[in-house]
This record gives structure tokens, C-alpha cells and sequence, in this order.
């Protein structure tokens, strides 16, 4: 396992190489195993101090492999030539140029790092963009609550998380007559003497006189206060380490931060960088890097510096460790497998048993193509003893005509099918091109270059509609980034994007993609004509200028180009090289089958917000676009893998588990699917005002369609993309109307509904039990179950239809119905 | 204090265990007994003081205009006083907006805070985080609505639900986050009941609380029965927090269904014509209505959503052009419907001996410009606000902070969020102190070390 930089570029190359990095993976994990060794390592094992202000704090740390699992707490550090490097506490300070080695000893173990010394002959001097800058983030002085708000705070106002260096020049050395910052004599600026606490500061105290900070921003003002150069070294990527530790809780581990620049030079910015947790009750960390561990599971460590983050894993495994065994002797059918029980070795979560043939039928046929299995079907696949039915049921699953409304109902959510917005005419016109996209099993990556580049008229080509649903350039950039990159830029309209690279420049060029896009009403109710026009451009607020129109980090447009500057998008998005697009759809993908995303929510994919296996989501989307962006082959690694033919049955080691696939995990029907089912089980279709008797709700177009049910079940509204409108969460509301409202209800009683045929056929109220289980459960009712409700039927005599109509309910209404499971 | 044992249990200083702890507070949404309450009581689990008083939270969805409505700036320039005129109320020294002649009237009973601000992103759902919960929500840790976590701390009262929302929950506004209008770590079982219907409406009833007439007492145990023991077979939900919520739902809607003194608390044609209309004919004025219903049937907080989003309806988010709302239309349509209703509510819950013990506070996300925008509407505005607040403690004619002369921001006594729902804990008698069990079992404080009630209220 390589150490990666999180950054856009290692992403790309992580999904680029992924098999690479599984080989990597899987070699170092078995080499792991068979030795885990420690080993002692200084961090950083090599580093330059390039110049008198520099340091670099070292932390000595136990690893086994490539992972760190423990500080040395009582490390002692020497240096070889203490005129060249001094050791001050745990970090090295230059002296003159040369070379030194640092040894850090505990015990009667030792490790080294061999240190550089250079640029002690030059004098020396702070960047506002690179120094002045940090200090002002990290101490919060450019934050949202104080001067980084959009009005500022008492007349000084800075750009938030320093996005915009030349602004934030200007406000300190020329706005209010230039007196916040004193060039004869430093000290008095009120750029020190406020956040000192020299002068009243609403702020309070920010940082002392004897303070790094107060060192960088006086060094500045008595060097003259040099401005934002175009020549001054950027930010290239963020190193942190270690970068993946498995610790217990309890344990400390201090972060480091290494900045690299432009020019090459690498410096230690821990103390500049802002730190958070992503799950605090795994871990937290305090404001210098320090992770202090409190639970067990997984927690990202964030660290923020110069608009750039940076992530590092802390695994805590759950106790007591489990045998080899427990994991050697799982089922490993595809990468899949092998990457899921990785992970879950790592965490020590025990993967639980298969699932049961019934299990697995209901589940598929519920995940793949939303129906239920018929009770033939259901008798016919449990009775089957073929080594490979359940492959071929897999196969068969795939290629079902209700495969089609299934999926087509979920890129329906996707892209906002709704009557609502869009007259009738054009709503069909869209859903349908959804509908035969799905059914010709078009691949995804052609699905995205057709709806963003979409020309002519809306009845005609639906995929057109995207462009009447969306028109202003920014809600169109934010739209096709939550839609085909699963993230939103949204903050970055306004400044810098706090949890991702994204910059306020880069969203306005991806807004300026669309700038030339136009369309017109045209003959036909709902038709509009859509067409790209040769000139106009967005305006960024900020600068009052049009970015270069630029697809996020991709390359841009020239200007003057007439070209439909959306092929360009439409190139740089489906570009096997994009880590993004393919990672958001494989998500997606996964979330339906799993319960869980990789990168939960589904729609949230940031750098801040990591994989709960991140190389098996490299691996899941490089399988995609190795096999061209067919959904389907996705699909079918994924149903044919052990992993989702676990039981959801939770072992008691695993019971905690909600993100790592150490289980199946039961999730609620979605509204649709359940009144299907309901239907189905009860051979009571549901009628929907304007539609054809017999439709059923997945076939439904739209979702400005009346029903209680649907809606109290969380049927999204499709008024923004966004996973988060669907909601799968019981309420007593729902409770209520499954017990007392009028669909289950209505269904019993429907004429010449199951139970009523039952009846008809003159059935036993075994048998009719039974059929009501293959029917709603897909499983034969245990002798127990049977003879029970048998028992409660028989007891009712005079009137057998009520209580059968409340074994049907029963069925309905439990647990087993209602989850997928 | 808590501590944690080997196996990530809490336990609090008197031995109660997190999963005991989690019992009761499960216990409670679903009817805990008077008996067990007291038992919980005797444990120190639940504070004692103040177990009668009430909530009902008026969320002002889209955010009222300060200087529009209780912060009016008649000196300032035209582009900052905006188009309306102050009125002398009926307590000494407040002045409101002419678009309040109702709320003139009764100003001697509520309580002005106009020195309201937040400092996180200004979108809706941002401040809808902070004012519902005391928090905005960071590290994956959704906090509690004040409700739920009284639902939490007190359990239910009666047949009804600790917490009930009317009309519906905040639907979709803009920022794509949680509202904080629900249990967040405490669990859904903690979630309000959300009536999910228009009280204004002829045809209004809980949808679905009653079952239809062919299915009497006898087929309903049979039900419960039968359902059992198809639940009893397969054990693939143990884990599963929302399969555990589903039968913690059936459990809850069972004994509302069954209970005469549930169903007569949402039945609003039990009420005159005339006080119905005391509140207007529209689903705020109804909604206040039902709220008032539901207290009095031993609901112990009520949350009224004056809006349920801030798109193409008319409601308090004045930007001045579509789909949002106009300074007009909220002159027109807005501010007569919420004069009346709120007045109405203040005046009924007097008149029954109600309002001493039920707080009525008026929240809202935040403010809105000072500076009217060229749609001559108000944008969001996070640095200054105002909310108030009536009864359950609460002595009413008072002004508590004050705005820069341009109501931008405070000039006096700023508040922040968790000030006000610390305000609401105080109100109800909770101990401040008290730990909830947050994720992991790590304990959670009610409210934030520092963070006090706005003591002048009282």
C-alpha cells in the first residue's frame, strides 16, 4: 500500500492504477500477515529545512507494514552535528547550512532521519500568500464568524479561508487610511495590537507577543509588508502523516503536515493547518494535530491549510481480536470479496453466514428489478438444485423487462422527472428517453454526454428537457456536478469550498460552460427548442470578469472558440481519466443493492467525506469503466459476489456494523417498490387517477402522481437533485396507515383479489397460508407459523374471511414484508 | 457523571446503565406509566421541577425582516426603514410594525429579543439547526430538537406523543442539510409525531388514527397476534435501528388509535365556530388552534411550522422576486394570517389558565438586510434578528438587547442560538447540566458549557 497524497491528481491516479494499488494492496496486507513486524520509524524519515524561520516536528512511530499503530510517547531525539540541526522539545531547528542526522530513541530501539540544511545564507522572508495568509486562518480571523463574514466585522473585513489574497492584501495595507498595519514601527499595527489584546478586540485574544503567529505577521510588516506575487510558490498538495493508523482507543497520535510547493520546497505546516474529525465518537483531535481515539470503528482526520485538505484514517478495531480462520475461510468470489474482508480483518468484524436461498431470491429480485418473485417463481427457485441457479437467476434478472421500470424510475429521481415543472408532453418526452436509455442498456458514460450536451427540440430528444428544468449557468454547473460527479460545488459560489479543493474561480468557469445555451419555445404544447449560440459569457461577481470556461480541475476552453463549449464538458466528464464521474455512479449503484454507499450520503462525495473502503471503491470503479461504463456488469459483479449474499443475520462481533458489508443490512422498501409489493402479494393492483389500470407505481413517469401512500412512504418531491429527498425512514405515520388507512385495508377486500381466488379454489387455510408466504415473503411458513395462525384461523369459524384477511395483514405488516432483508 | 466501562457502556453515577437510561427515554415516547416515571424520577434520571410546563415553538420558515416587524428603524435612511411605520403597543416604550395592529394589543404579555445572531453559512436550514437544537450540526453528531429531547428527559404525559409537529416537517429549503427538527443521536423512537394534514381543511382528520369500521377491538388483538408471530421467526432486524423503530412505531400508533382522550385532542370540531375563527380559517391559525388542543391533552411541546419551504409559496422569505415572496405579499397575506393566529393563541391559553405554564416562543432563522435589495425585497441575514417569547415563566413587556442603529447587528447583548434553547430548557425546568447519551454513549450536555438562559425574560 502506497502512502497517497490526497489530492485530485492521486485520486486520478489511485482509479487510473487501481489495479495496480489492489496488487500493492493485497501484497502488502499478506505480507503483513505473514511477518507483522514492528518496525520503528522517525517521521519524516528524510526532510530539508530550507532556511532560518523553518522547523520540523517529529513524532517516532510503531508501524506494521505500511500502518502506524502506535507513538512512542518518551521518544528521545539527538542530532549528529548540533551546530547544524538543534533539537528544541520534539521538533528540529536549523542552525547553518549542511547535514545532520536525527536519532530518536526509546528504550533500546532507535530510528533515524537524515535532515538538509539550506538557505540559512539567505535572509529571511514571510509570503503574505503563503504565511501572512495561514496565520490569519488559523487563527481564525478570516473565519465566517469574525472578519471572514460577507460583511466583514467592525469595518475590517478579510475573504473567507483567505480565497481571495489580493482582496485580503488590499483590506489590510489600504483600506481604513492603511493604519492597520504600521511599516516605522510594526509593533503598533492594529493588525498585532487587536489580536493581542493590546488594544479592545471584540475577537478577543487571538494569539500572545511571543508567538509564532505574532513573529510571522511583525517579520512581515517590518519587511514592508510585500503583497500577493505572481511568482510566489503555490500549494501544490498536502502530505500528512502517518497517513493510516490502526489504534486502540485511548491512544494519542500526533499529526504532521507537510505543505509541498510549487518551487519544490516542502514545509512543516502542522501548526497552521485546521484540524476536525469526521466521526467524533471514534476520534477527536485537538487544534495542533493531536488525535486522541474514544471508540471503536473508523474516523477521518481532516486537516485544512491554504484552501487545500487533506485526510488521514484512524482505524480502531472492535474487540476481542477473532481468529485468522474467521476471515481465511469466508467466501471470496470477485475483487469485491477480497477487498470487503480486507477491510473487515482490519476492523476484526466477522463477515456473517450466507444468506438462505429464500433470502436471496426475495432480496435480488427486490434490489434488481423491484418485484417481488411470483409464488411460482418462489417455488420453482427453492426447489431448484442446480449448483449455478442462483448465477442464472442473476443473468435472468438483468435482462427483465422490469429491470427497465425499476431503473428507469431511479434516473427518473436522478434528473427530475416531475409534471409539475415540465408540461405533460415534455415530462413523457423525457421519461422516455430515460426509459429506452435503460432499456438499450446505453452506457452510463454516453447517458451523461447525451443529456449535457443536449440540442433541439424537447419532444423530440427528452434528454433536451435537462435544459428547461435548469437554466441559469450556476444552477446548471451545481445540478450536473451533484448528478454525474455526486458532489456538490455549491459553496464554492460564494468563496473557496471549505470541505473540498474547489475554488470560486473554478465554479465560475464550470458555470461559463454553460453560458451559451439558449432556448425558445417552439410549436407544440411543452415543446421548447434548446441550441448552443456562438457568443456570451457568465460573469464572475467576484471579479466582475467571465472565468475561462473550464470544467472543475479539467482543462478550459479558449475564450473565442465557437465550439459548443458543453462537447468539452461532456469530454472532460466521461473521460476515463475522470476519478469523479465514474466513482459517483458506481456509488450510486452500490447504495441501491448495499443499503450503504461507499461514500455515504451517496450524493456527498468530497475529499473530506472518505470511503469506508477506499480500495474498494477504486477497484468497483475502475471494474466500471474497464467494462465501458455498462451498469449491468457492475451489477453483476456485485450480485454475484459473497459479500451482498450475506445474511443480514448480525453476528454479535458484527452487530455494530453499519458501513463496512461485514452483513447484509435490512432497509425499508422505497415507497414504490412497497405498494408494488403490496399489490402483488395481494393481487390487488392500485389505481392511479389518469393512468391505465394495471400501471404500477415503479412504471409510473413522474411523481406529481395523488397518493397518500407514496408520499407518507418518502417518495421524493424531484424538486432538487439530491438523494436526500427519499427518505426510507418508518413513522408512526406510515404505522398508522398501514394499520388503519385505506391501501392494506382496500386490498383485503378488492374483489377477486388472492385471497378471494384462494378461497374460490376451495384452498385449506394451510395452503392459503402457505401461498401468502411464498407470495409476500418468499419462503415457506415454518410448521410452527403454520399450525399457530392455522390455530387462530380455525378459532374465528363463523367468519373465516375477517380472519384470514388478518393473517394477510399480519404478513403485510411485519418486519419481513416491509425490509428488504 | 458518567463514565465508560470496558465495553463502551455509560453508566451515570447512580448505576443507572446507558441501555437502562435508553429504556426509559424509549419507554417514555411510547407511555410510560405515571409508576415508572416516578421510579425514574426517584433514579434522578428525569429533574422534577416544572414536569407541568409546555412548549409550543411558532418556527417563523424564510425569516421575518426585523426592521419590518419588531425592530423598526423609522430614523434611518428610506433603503434601510424599508416601506412600513411603527406603532405605540399596549406596553410602555415598544414600538412594532403597523403590520401587528393585533400583536400591539397584547405586547404586555410577550418579550422582544432583538439582539439575535448566528455566525454559520446564511441558508435556512443553517439556522433552522441552531435555533431547533442549540447547535449547528458538526463531525457527523445531529443533535437534538428541544422537543426531542424533552420527549428524551420526560417521556410522554398521556396517550399523545411527547412531541407533536404541526402541520408537517420543514420540507426542502435550499441549503440541502437537516433542519434539526427531529431526535438526531437520541434515536427516532424520540422523533414527533408529525400530523401530516391541513387543520384547516373541511375534511380534516389525523389521517388514519381511527380504523375503518370493520375492523373492531377483536380483529385488532387478532392482528396484533397474528402479527407476532410472523415477527417471532426471522431475527435479521436485531441490529437494524430502523426495523427496531418500526415496532416501536406499531407499539405508539396502538395505543394513540385506542385511546379516546388522543382521538379528542385532534378533534377540532369540538371547538366553536367562533374560536375557530378567533384564529383564522387557514392552516396557521388552525394549526395554533390544534396546538392548543394538544397541551391541554398532556402534549408536552408542539412545534407549529408557520411554513413548511420557501419556494413558490408566500411566506416570510421576502427576496422580492419569484419563487420567493414580496414585501407586499407579506404585508397583504402574510402578516394579517400570523397577527391574528398568534394573538388568538396567546389570548385562549390566558383564558384557560394555560399560559403560565407553557412557554410560546417565535423563533426564526435569521434576519434579513438592512438594506433593501433592487427586487425591493430583504435578503438572509445571520448578524442580527429578533424572536420573542410569552408565557411559561416569561414576564411579557420587555426588551432584551438592541440593534446597531440599523438593525445589522447587535449593539447590545447579543444571543445566540443555544441561548434560546437553554431559554426553552429553563423554562421547562430542566437541569442544564444533564447528559444526554450521544453517539457511541458518549455523554452529550443538554447545553453547552457557557451557554445560559436569557435570565431577563423571567
Amino acid at each position: 500500500m502506497h502512502v497517497p497524497l490526497a489530492t485530485g491528481s492521486a485520486l486520478k491516479e489511485m482509479s487510473m492504477k487501481a489495479t495496480r494499488c489492489i496488487s500493492i494492496f493485497l501484497i502488502g496486507f499478506l505480507a503483513q500477515h505473514a511477518a507483522a513486524q514492528e518496525e520503528l520509524r522517525l517521521m519524516p524519515g528524510k526532510f530539508v529545512l530550507g532556511g532560518p524561520a523553518t522547523s520540523q516536528r517529529l513524532v517516532l512511530e510503531k508501524f506494521r507494514g505500511e500502518t502506524a499503530v502506535a507513538q512512542v510517547e518518551d521518544a528521545q531525539f539527538s542530532s549528529s552535528d548540533p551546530a547544524v540541526v538543534k533539537i528544541e522539545g520534539n521538533a528540529a531547528l536549523p542552525l547553518k547550512n549542511g547535514t545532520s542526522v536525527i536519532t530518536a530513541i526509546t528504550g533500546d530501539q532507535r530510528a533515524t532521519a537524515d535532515v538538509t540544511v539550506t538557505g540559512m545564507d539567505q535572509p529571511l522572508t514571510w509570503s503574505f500568500r503563503n504565511h501572512v495568509e495561514s496565520v490569519l486562518s488559523k487563527s481564525g480571523c478570516n473565519s465566517g464568524a469574525c472578519h471572514g463574514a460577507l460583511a466583514g466585522k467592525k469595518g475590517f473585513k478579510l475573504s473567507l479561508g483567505a480565497f481571495d489574497p489580493d482582496a485580503d492584501y488590499a483590506y489590510i495595507t489600504r483600506q481604513a487610511r492603511a493604519r492597520r498595519i504600521v511599516l516605522s514601527d510594526p509593533g503598533r499595527s492594529l493588525v498585532l495590537t487587536k489580536p493581542t489584546g493590546a488594544m479592545p478586540h471584540k475577537g478577543g485574544v487571538r494569539f500572545a507577543v511571543d508567538s509564532p503567529e505574532y513573529r510571522v505577521l511583525a517579520d512581515w510588516i517590518a519587511a514592508g509588508a510585500p503583497g500577493p506575487r505572481e511568482n510566489d510558490p503555490r500549494l501544490r498538495q498536502l502530505e500528512i502523516l502517518p497517513v493510516a493508523s490502526i489504534l486502540k482507543p485511548g491512544a494519542k497520535q500526533q499529526l504532521i503536515v507537510r505543505a509541498h510547493f510549487s518551487d519544490d520546497h516542502i514545509e512543516d505546516v502542522t501548526r497552521w493547518v485546521k484540524f476536525t474529525s469526521t466521526n467524533e465518537s471514534v476520534a477527536q483531535v485537538s487544534g495542533d494535530g493531536l488525535v486522541q481515539v474514544s471508540g471503536h470503528g473508523e474516523a477521518a482526520i481532516k486537516g485544512w491549510y491554504l484552501s487545500s485538505n487533506v485526510i488521514a484514517t484512524v482505524t480502531s478495531p472492535h474487540v476481542p481480536q477473532l481468529p485468522k480462520e474467521t476471515f481465511a475461510s469466508a467466501e471470496r468470489k470477485n475483487f469485491i470479496d477480497e477487498l470487503v474482508l480486507a477491510k473487515l480483518e482490519a476492523l476484526n468484524l466477522p463477515p456473517s453466514p450466507p444468506a438462505s436461498d429464500a433470502e436471496f431470491l426475495r432480496r435480488v429480485f427486490l434490489d434488481t428489478i423491484g418485484v417481488l418473485p411470483s409464488v411460482a417463481e418462489a417455488r420453482a427457485f427453492l426447489a431448484d438444485s442446480a449448483p449455478h441457479k442462483r448465477e442464472k437467476l442473476i443473468d435472468e434478472l438483468l435482462g427483465r423487462p422490469e429491470f427497465v421500470d425499476y431503473w428507469a424510475y431511479k434516473w427518473s429521481d436522478l434528473l427530475l422527472v416531475n409534471s409539475e415543472k415540465l408540461r405533460p408532453a415534455a415530462m413523457w418526452s423525457y421519461y422516455h428517453w430515460i426509459r429506452n436509455s435503460v432499456a438499450s442498456n446505453k452506457p452510463w458514460d454516453q447517458f451523461a454526454r447525451e443529456i449535457v450536451t443536449a440540442t433541439g427540440s424537447t419532444l423530440e430528444n427528452g434528454a433536451a428537457n435537462f435544459y428547461v428544468l435548469h437554466q441559469d449557468p450556476p444552477e446548471l454547473a451545481e445540478t450536473v456536478s451533484v448528478a454525474f460527479l455526486g458532489m456538490s460545488i455549491n459553496c464554492a459560489k460564494c468563496h473557496n469550498h471549505p470541505l473540498e479543493k474547489w475554488t470560486n474561480d473554478q465554479y465560475y468557469g464550470m458555470a461559463n460552460l454553460f453560458a451559451r445555451v439558449r432556448s425558445k419555445e417552439a410549436e407544440g404544447e411543452g415543446n421548447r427548442v434548446v441550441f448552443p449560440v456562438a457568443n456570451g459569457e457568465w460573469i464572475q461577481p467576484r471579479t466582475g470578469k467571465a472565468q475561462s470556461p473550464r470544467p472543475l480541475d479539467g482543462e478550459p476552453v479558449a475564450m473565442d472558440s465557437e465550439a459548443d463549449r458543453r462537447v468539452h464538458l461532456a469530454n472532460w466528464l466521461t473521460s476515463p481519466d475522470n476519478p469523479y464521474f465514474s466513482r459517483a455512479i458506481t456509488n450510486r449503484v452500490w447504495a441501491n443493492f448495499f443499503g450503504a454507499g461507499l461514500v455515504e450520503n451517496v450524493d456527498d462525495l468530497r475529499l473530506t467525506n472518505p470511503p469506508s473502503n477506499a480500495a474498494l471503491f477504486g477497484a468497483a470503479a475502475k471494474y466500471l469503466v474497464d467494462h465501458k461504463y455498462d451498469l449491468k456488469e457492475l451489477m453483476r459483479a456485485i450480485l454475484r459476489s459473497a459479500t451482498y449474499a450475506r445474511s443480514s443475520q448480525p453476528l454479535p462481533e458484527n452487530a455494530s456494523d453499519a458501513r463496512f458489508y461485514a452483513r447484509y443490512y435490512p432497509k425499508r422498501l422505497m415507497a414504490e417498490v412497497l405498494l408494488d409489493a403490496l399489490s402483488q402479494a395481494t393481487a390487488a393492483p392500485s389505481a392511479f387517477e389518469d393512468y391505465a389500470s394495471g400501471t404500477r407505481a415503479i412504471q409510473l413517469p413522474d411523481v406529481n402522481v395523488n397518493s397518500y401512500f407514496l408520499k407518507t412512504f418518502g417518495r421524493p418531491l424531484r424538486a432538487i437533485t439530491c438523494e436526500c429527498e427519499r427518505t426510507a425512514e418508518p413513522s408512526m405515520v406510515q404505522v398508522l396507515h398501514l394499520s388503519n388507512g385505506d391501501t392494506v385495508n382496500q386490498k383485503l377486500q378488492t374483489k377477486g383479489n388472492r385471497l378471494e381466488q384462494q378461497m374460490a379454489a376451495n384452498q385449506t387455510s394451510e395452503q392459503i397460508v402457505e401461498e401468502i408466504y411464498l407470495a409476500a415473503l418468499s419462503r415457506f411458513p415454518t410448521p410452527d407459523e403454520k399450525s399457530r395462525i392455522v390455530a387462530a384461523v380455525n378459532e374465528a369459524q363463523a367468519n373465516r374471511r375477517e380472519a384470514l384477511e388478518d393473517v394477510y395483514w399480519s404478513v403485510l405488516s411485519s418486519k419481513e414484508f416491509l425490509f428488504n432483508h | 457523571m458518567l463514565h465508560l466501562t470496558a465495553r463502551g457502556q455509560a453508566h451515570t453515577c447512580d448505576g443507572i446503565s446507558r441501555r437502562d437510561f435508553l429504556q426509559i427515554g424509549a419507554l417514555g415516547a411510547l407511555g410510560l406509566t405515571l409508576t415508572d416515571l416516578v421510579a425514574a424520577q426517584a433514579a434522578g434520571a428525569v429533574a422534577k421541577e416544572h414536569d407541568d410546563r409546555n412548549v409550543i415553538l411558532i418556527f417563523n420558515l424564510g425569516a421575518p425582516s426585523q426592521i419590518d416587524t419588531f425592530d423598526m428603524k423609522p430614523d434611518a435612511p428610506a433603503e434601510i426603514r424599508g416601506p412600513f411605520k411603527p406603532i405605540s403597543t399596549n406596553a410602555a416604550g415598544i414600538q412594532i410594525s403597523e403590520i401587528f395592529p393585533l400583536h400591539a394589543k397584547h405586547a404586555d404579555k410577550f418579550s422582544l429579543v432583538r439582539s439575535c445572531y448566528h455566525t454559520a453559512a446564511a441558508v435556512h436550514d443553517t439556522g433552522h439547526q441552531m435555533m431547533q437544537t442549540g447547535r449547528l450540526f458538526t463531525g457527523g453528531i445531529n443533535t437534538p430538537h428541544a422537543g426531542c429531547a424533552l420527549s428524551f428527559l420526560r417521556g410522554r404525559r398521556s396517550d399523545l406523543p411527547a412531541h407533536v409537529v404541526l402541520p408537517e416537517p420543514m420540507g426542502p429549503t435550499g441549503g440541502n442539510l437537516p433542519h434539526g427538527q427531529d431526535a438526531g443521536f437520541l434515536g427516532k423512537a424520540h422523533d414527533p409525531f408529525a400530523l401530516m394534514a391541513d387543520p384547516s381543511k373541511a375534511d380534516f382528520k389525523v389521517p388514519d388514527l381511527l380504523p375503518p369500521p370493520e375492523i373492531g377491538e377483536a380483529r385488532l388483538e387478532r392482528r396484533r397476534k397474528l402479527r407476532a408471530i410472523v415477527d417471532e421467526t426471522v431475527h435479521n432486524f436485531e441490529a437494524s435501528d430502523n426495523a427496531k423503530l418500526l415496532d416501536s412505531n406499531f407499539e405508539a400508533a396502538f395505543r394513540m388509535m385506542t385511546s379516546p382522550q388522543a382521538r379528542a385532542a385532534f378533534d377540532l370540531s369540538k371547538e366553536p365556530t367562533a374560536v375557530r375563527e378567533r384564529y383564522g380559517m387557514n392552516r396557521f391559525g388552525q394549526c395554533c388552534l390544534l396546538a392548543r388542543r394538544l397541551i391541554e391533552g398532556g402534549v408536552r411541546f408542539v412545534t407549529v411550522n408557520t411554513f413548511l419551504t420557501v419556494f413558490n409559496e408566500i411566506t416570510w422569505d421576502i427576496h422580492g422576486s419569484n419563487p420567493f415572496t414580496s414585501i407586499e405579499g407579506m404585508r397583504n397575506i402574510v402578516a394579517p394570517m400570523y397577527d391574528q393566529a398568534y394573538t388568538a393563541l396567546l389570548e385562549d391559553l390566558g383564558s384557560r389558565g394555560l399560559l403560565e405554564k407553557t412557554l410560546v416562543c417565535n423563533l426564526a432563522e435569521f434576519g434579513r438586510t438592512p438594506r433593501v435589495n433592487p427586487a425591493g425585497g430583504r435578503d438572509h441575514w445571520p448578524q442580527c434578528w429578533t424572536v420573542y417569547f410569552a408565557g411559561g415563566g416569561v414576564q411579557g413587556g420587555r426588551v432584551i438587547g438592541a440593534s446597531d442603529r440599523i438593525g445589522g447587528v447587535p449593539a447590545e447583548r447579543p444571543v445566540e442560538p443555544a441561548e434560546i434553547v437553554a431559554t426553552i430548557y429553563h423554562s421547562l425546568g430542566l437541569d442544564l447540566e444533564s447528559k444526554l447519551p450521544g453517539p457511541q454513549g458518549r455523554p452529550f450536555p443538554l447545553v453547552d458549557t457557557g451557554k445560559h438562559p436569557i435570565h431577563e425574560l423571567f
